[in-house]
Parts: structure tokens; C-alpha cells; sequence
């Protein structure tokens, strides 16, 4: 694959909502991590989400202040649990297995159950 | 395509359409120049329509939200910026309905407005839990249909309707000096500002993803757009036009949304202040909940949350706790006693600012067919979705300064 090729993708992924077997919301593509060498083919290797991604991708002040307010936590997907990118990219596990939803499982425990229809 | 839910989604477009800064727009407009910016409204609402429908039509074919697809064209830093814009602006927008809210129940009930504002929001928050998405939509838009009572009043004051259908055609009033044309202009932008706040394209498209819409919707969509939003505009053009007609010729300038009701009590007496009253406090209250919904979509969509309240509120937490910390932090705004009119025109000034980096993204998502395939913008769409464009950059533009040459409007 073209060089060419490999930033495409890095552009088509990058802030792209992820959506796991059971089409929930898993987060957004906040960065890419690449595998290969000068020379060496390069590939795409895991999909980083989380606040702990933007660092690199945001003015330093403003990392500093996104990692106060929602920390620096990351999950890693791995690219072989990639099934389809389109406007959503689509993940073959459940988002629970990657880590993916922790904090919201979290917040679930505050919330009440009760009254809504 | 049901047509008893085309009818319902008509219904609820119409009561939903006014919010309380086309309230008050609506009557000072009338008041301070006649007829002649109604097509100011006429303006917005096809403005509104264009980039309703293709946000509709962007959700039920890309099956995603305005949000998520403008944080990946947009990039993280473009769209965090495009992101604290929108929620600024439409924070404000909610507290200024919530105000609005706890002023009309006042007239109604004349007990402390503090309270009622607690009132109102304590009101709305369990309105939000209890029901599911579609009751939501459906309460506050159908109650909001009293407002009709306004157009009936027009009808019984007799206006002279040629001089009203002349209101349609831009044009600037003869023999202005430059503070009053300075002072139209700057109504211009806040009335477009008003009836194009980028908060309804947000809850359009995210109420369309909530509903499951695809490509059998198209239809629905294109209908709601123009139909709906097109017969809600007339209830905002039956305000300014009765406002002319009534406080116009004797130097009444409506500064609280209370004195719009009058326009219903005229012909109707207590009854007409009645509904007028009823119906704004709905159709405010919707709009309440329409800006604190939008604000918990906007954060949701943009950091990949589970959200909707198509689902029970503890399936989407962090979206179920965005909303109720809109609501309460446009409660606390409300409470720091800053005055309801005030916070109206920082709504619609804030909100102009914003809107040509909410509009941008999504035209440039419906113009590509890589998402939209053959449902993408045609040449119509692509034509009125660049003119609007350029009309709410030149407003955007223009706000400012027109803001602190005229005092807010004031002159």
C-alpha cells in the first residue's frame, strides 16, 4: 500500500464515532497508532480513545486542562477487531471487552432507575 | 408513509417553531417598523428549512448525528471550538426560555418569579425523565399550538393585508435616519439569528436519529421542513404583524413577552389572553427543553457518549447527566437575577456568531456522496445552502458591531 494510501485512511479514521457488535456508542477514533519503520510498510495498528489521546492533537494549555477535567484514561483497540469504516467505525466485540465502556458503566451506577417510560 | 404521523410531525413542527426570542423579535419589530421586516422572518424560515432538511436528511441517511460527522470534517480543535460555541450560546438561549417560562407563569399566577423559574425547571427536568423522546416532542409541540390564537386574532383586527403582504419583499423603510437604519439592521440579523438558532438543526437531526428515520423518511422530512416550519413561521409573522397593526401607531414598544398576549386579548378579551398565554408558555417551555436537549447531544455526539431518551435515561448516562446539568446551570444563570430580555439578546448574539460553523460542515456532509450517495445535495440545495450560507456569515459578521451601535436594538 502506498504511502498516499496510509494517510488516507489515517484521515478517513481519525474522529470517527466507533460502534461496537451491539451498534452502542463506544467513543470516537482520538488517534491512530501506527506500526512500521522508515522503508517498512506502515500499518495501521490500534484505534486510541480517550482524553489520554489528544495529547499531541491539542495546544499544550489545553491538554493540561482536558486532562484535569476528564483525566488522561485511553483504551486501545486493536485494528483486527475493525469490521467496516463508513461514517461509523464498526468493532466485531462488545465495547465492554476493549474497555471501552468503563466511565459510562461508572455513571450508570448513579443514575436511578426508575420512573422514566 | 403514515399519514397520521406526517400530520402529528406537521403539528408539533408548527407549535415547536417559536421560542421566546421570536416572541419578543416578533412584537418590537412590529411595533418599531411595521410591516417591513417580515420578510426578515420569511428570510430565516426558508434559510431554516434548507439546513433543517439537510440535517434531516443527513441523519436518516448517514444515520449520524450533526455532531459526530462535523467533529471528524472539522478535525478535534476546529470542532472543540465549534463545539464550546454551541454550547455557550445555546445555554444561554435555554435560560433565557427558562426565564421566559417562570416570567408568563408570573402574569398567570403573580407568585415570586425565582420560584416559578425553580418551578419550571424542576417541571421540565421530570417531563425529560418521564417520557421517551417522541411524547416529548409530540406534548410541548402540540400545547404549543394555542399560539394559533394569535393568527386567529390577526384575522379578527382586519389588517390592511396589502400593506402586510408588502412586508414580504426586502426592502428598507423610506426616510430612516442612519441610528433607525442602523437599528434595522441590526433587528435584521436578530431576527434571522432567532429563527435559524443553530440549537434546532442539532435537535432535528438527533430527534431524527431518535426516531430510527431512513431513506422511507426522506419525505417526511422535506415535508416537516417546509410545511411545518413554513405555517410555524406565520404564527411569528401574525405577532409582528399584529404588534404593527395594535402598540405600532401608539408608540407601544413591547419590551416583555406579557405584552405579545395583548395582541390575543384585544379581539378576544380574556379568553384570547388566556391561550395566547398558555400557548407561549409551552411553546417556551418546549424550546427549553429543544436547547437543553440539543446542549447534551451536542457534548454526547461529539465524545462518542451512548445518548437519546429513545432509550431510559440510565442506558445513556453521561447524556442523561449532561441534560439535567443544562437545565440546572440555566436555572442558576436564571437566578443570578440577570434580566430575561437581556439574556434573549445574548442568545440570538451569540448564536449568529455560531451559526455559519454549524451550517459549513453540514453542507459540505450533504453535498458528499461518499455518505449520502444518491440522497446527496443537488444542485438546489447546493445553490440555497451556499446563498444562506454567505447570508448568516454576512450577519455573523455584522452582529457585533450592529449590537453596540444600537445598544442591543435599543437605538
Amino acid at each position: 500500500m502506498s504511502a498516499l494510501a496510509n494517510i488516507k485512511i489515517v484521515s478517513q479514521l481519525l474522529d470517527l464515532p466507533i460502534i461496537d457488535k451491539d451498534e452502542r456508542s463506544c467513543g470516537i477514533v482520538d488517534d491512530i497508532e501506527l506500526s512500521g519503520a522508515a522503508g517498512k510498510e506502515l500499518r495501521v495498528s490500534a484505534l486510541l480513545v480517550g482524553p489520554g489521546a489528544y495529547e499531541g492533537r491539542m495546544p499544550r494549555w489545553l491538554y493540561w486542562l482536558t486532562r484535569k477535567i476528564a483525566g488522561d484514561r485511553m483504551a486501545r483497540v486493536p485494528a483486527d477487531q475493525i469490521v467496516e469504516i463508513g461514517s461509523v467505525v464498526k468493532l466485531k466485540s462488545r465495547g465492554e471487552t476493549l474497555g471501552l465502556h468503563k466511565v459510562e458503566d461508572k455513571v450508570r451506577a448513579w443514575i436511578p432507575r426508575k420512573g422514566a417510560l | 408513509m403514515n399519514p397520521l404521523e406526517l400530520t402529528l410531525g406537521i403539528m408539533t413542527a408548527v407549535g415547536g417553531f417559536v421560542d421566546i426570542s421570536e416572541l419578543v423579535f416578533a412584537a418590537k419589530a412590529g411595533s418599531t417598523f411595521g410591516y417591513a421586516l417580515i420578510w426578515a422572518f420569511v428570510l430565516g424560515t426558508i434559510g431554516m428549512s434548507v439546513f433543517g432538511e439537510m440535517s434531516g436528511r443527513v441523519a436518516a441517511i448517514a444515520k449520524q448525528p450533526v455532531f459526530n460527522l462535523m467533529r471528524h470534517r472539522l478535525g478535534l480543535k476546529l470542532g472543540l471550538v465549534t463545539l464550546m460555541g454551541s454550547l455557550i450560546s445555546t445555554l444561554i438561549t435555554c435560560a433565557a426560555e427558562v426565564g421566559g417560562m417562570a416570567l408568563i407563569l408570573n402574569y398567570l399566577t403573580g407568585w415570586p418569579y425565582p420560584l416559578l423559574a425553580l418551578l419550571s425547571v424542576i417541571a421540565l427536568i421530570a417531563s425529560m425523565w418521564i417520557l421517551p423522546f417522541k411524547w416529548i416532542e409530540r406534548t410541548y409541540g402540540l400545547l404549543g399550538l394555542m399560539m394559533i390564537v394569535f393568527a386567529v386574532a390577526l384575522v379578527a383586527i382586519h389588517p390592511p393585508w396589502a400593506k402586510l403582504a408588502g412586508g414580504i419583499a426586502p426592502q428598507v423603510p423610506p426616510g430612516l435616519s442612519t441610528k433607525e437604519l442602523l437599528n434595522y439592521s441590526y433587528f435584521i440579523v436578530a431576527i434571522l439569528s432567532a429563527v435559524m438558532f443553530p440549537y434546532e438543526s442539532y435537535f432535528y437531526s438527533s430527534g431524527g436519529i431518535e426516531e430510527g428515520w431512513g431513506a422511507k423518511d426522506l419525505l417526511t422530512n422535506r415535508v416537516t421542513c417546509t410545511v411545518g416550519f413554513g405555517l410555524g413561521s406565520l404564527l411569528a409573522i401574525a405577532i409582528l404583524a399584529s404588534s404593527a397593526q395594535l402598540f405600532g401607531p401608539i408608540n407601544v414598544s413591547p419590551e416583555i413577552p406579557g405584552t405579545s398576549a395583548l395582541e390575543a386579548a384585544t379581539p378576544f378579551g380574556k379568553a384570547g389572553l388566556l391561550l395566547a398565554l398558555l400557548g407561549m408558555l409551552f411553546a417556551v417551555a418546549g424550546a427549553a427543553v429543544e436547547t437543553c436537549m440539543s446542549n447534551a447531544y451536542a457534548v454526547s455526539q461529539f465524545f462518542g457518549w451512548e445518548w437519546g431518551r429513545h432509550a431510559k435515561p440510565s442506558e445513556a448516562p453521561r447524556f442523561t447527566v449532561a441534560w439535567i446539568a443544562v437545565m440546572l446551570l440555566a436555572l442558576l444563570i436564571v437566578l443570578t437575577g440577570v434580566d430575561v430580555m437581556s439574556l434573549v439578546e445574548y442568545a440570538v448574539l451569540f448564536s449568529i456568531i455560531v451559526l455559519p460553523l454549524t451550517y459549513l460542515p453540514l453542507m459540505l456532509l450533504a453535498n458528499d456522496k461518499s455518505y449520502m450517495r444518491e440522497h446527496a445535495n443537488r444542485w438546489l440545495a447546493k445553490a440555497l445552502g451556499w446563498l444562506f450560507f454567505v447570508v448568516v456569515t454576512a450577519a455573523a459578521v455584522a452582529a457585533i458591531p450592529l449590537y453596540l451601535l444600537t445598544s442591543g436594538g435599543g437605538g
